[in-house]
């Protein structure tokens, strides 16, 4: 009895956990001292490789393999997106966006980071959506 | 329901991509919580080499972890043991819960952590350590007799220092089925990616996928006899391996520091992780993802 009660529990949880659609949070905002953050592999463009590589391996299943966005995830085509600064998509990678489902991503070194950062620039920008 | 049975089945077996960087301890944690709706798989096994007049054993477990939240990881543990020279059996299960109560990275990061275990005095999984060493002569089939119910929380405190984690655990737990009082445990861990840097190359042995480190851990006594007498404490390297996106290795020594810990403790696992889980397992009956 009291194994089903667990199953049911963890059930529930895994049926209720889903975030609605996604939209802009518009509370989600870098302080100013980290969006003014520069990237400090800027002069090393050949390094966008490694941060496509991470970009597969942590964003994809989320943000979609072009960064068009899946889910409730935002598309990181958009010109809102591209329009910030890299220190405030390296704040948003690092700190993540828990309300909205989306985690800190720490744990990733810094660098790799900013190198993932380095290749949400090469993302093709659309303002279709 | 047979085509549900099969899709399940499909949907724990599809190779799907394991989060970067996972810290390689066994027993201390970090403030790094599962990604919402994401789960991961592991079996891992701790093996005891005894000194005189103790045995050798072999205690498997399987962990489940979901990401309930980006704030909120849930894991269920089944576990066994088997002794040399006796007998093998299940040794009960675990449910534990991780919160995560700040949004956002700090200088130190804590974590809550809550468990219960259903577990019979066979357990020799070593997950975490507590209170004061014992050492049992009683066959595996008496000890598995004697149920435990107990409850454990965990102050998890994490930091990310440049590129080392830097992790301290306080472990207070108590039996409820025995006079034990509270016992108490610590854990320490320090760990860091051997490169910086994420090659471009799709690469197996690249040093991005290695992390490592050490641990340290060990019990603190009781309400019954604070402090450091008669307790176990292991000192522990540790590395983790990531052999593809969706798969890693771990391994892990641990040296006893007192003549009542286990002189080694090998601990090893493998771990995959299935993403998007929640979402598909929700499709699959008809929710929303």
């Amino acid at each position: 009895m009291r194994w089903a009660f667990m199953i049911m529990l963890f059930a529930e949880a895994l049926l209720t956990a889903q975030n609605v659609n996604y939209q802009q949070d518009s509370k989600w905002r870098a302080p100013d001292e980290a969006a003014a953050k520069p990237n400090p592999l800027a002069e090393k463009p050949e390094l966008a490789a490694g941060g496509k590589k991470l970009f597969k391996r942590n964003c994809m299943e989320c943000h979609g393999d072009s960064g068009q966005g899946l889910k409730k995830a935002a598309d990181l085509q958009l010109t809102v997106v591209q329009e910030q600064s890299d220190g405030t998509l390296f704040w948003k990678i690092t700190n993540g966006n828990p309300d909205r489902g989306m985690p800190s991503f720490s744990n990733i070194p810094e660098l790799q980071r900013w190198q993932i950062v380095m290749h949400l620039r090469t993302l093709k920008r659309s303002d279709a959506k | 329901m047979t085509a549900r049975i099969i899709a399940f089945a499909v949907l724990l077996s599809s190779a799907v991509h394991l989060h970067a960087q996972e810290a390689p301890y066994f027993v201390t944690y970090d403030h790094h919580m599962e990604e919402p709706g994401n789960l991961e798989i592991a079996t891992w096994s701790t093996v005891g080499i005894p000194r005189d007049g103790q045995k050798l054993f072999f205690a498997p477990f399987s962990e489940f972890e979901y990401g309930v939240t980006a704030r909120w990881t849930a894991e269920l543990y089944l576990e066994g043991q088997a002794t040399s020279g006796d007998s093998a059996v299940f040794t009960g299960w675990r449910l534990e819960n991780r919160f995560k109560p700040l949004k956002r990275e700090h200088w130190i990061n804590p974590i809550l952590y809550f468990e219960y275990e259903g577990i019979n005095e066979a357990t020799k999984i070593l997950k975490e350590v507590v209170g004061n060493a014992e050492v049992s002569s009683e066959r595996n089939a008496d000890l598995a007799r004697v149920h435990a119910h107990e409850l454990e929380a965990k102050l998890i405190l994490s930091s990310n220092i440049h590129d080392w984690n830097v992790s301290e655990n306080f472990i207070v737990e108590k039996n409820l089925s025995a006079e034990e009082g509270f016992e108490f445990g610590y854990a320490l861990g320090e760990s860091r990616p051997l490169s910086k840097l994420a090659s471009g190359a799709e690469c197996r042995f690249c040093r991005e996928n290695f992390n490592v480190g050490a641990e340290l851990y060990g019990g603190l006594g009781s309400t019954n006899g604070f402090g450091l007498h008669s307790t176990a404490h292991y000192l522990a390297p540790v590395i983790a391996w990531q052999v593809s996106d969706n798969s890693s290795i771990h391994f892990s020594p641990s040296f006893g520091l007192t003549n009542v810990s286990y002189p080694v403790l090998l601990r090893f696992g493998y771990a995959y992780e299935i993403r998007g889980f929640g979402s598909k397992v929700a499709r699959m009956f008809g929710g929303r993802q």
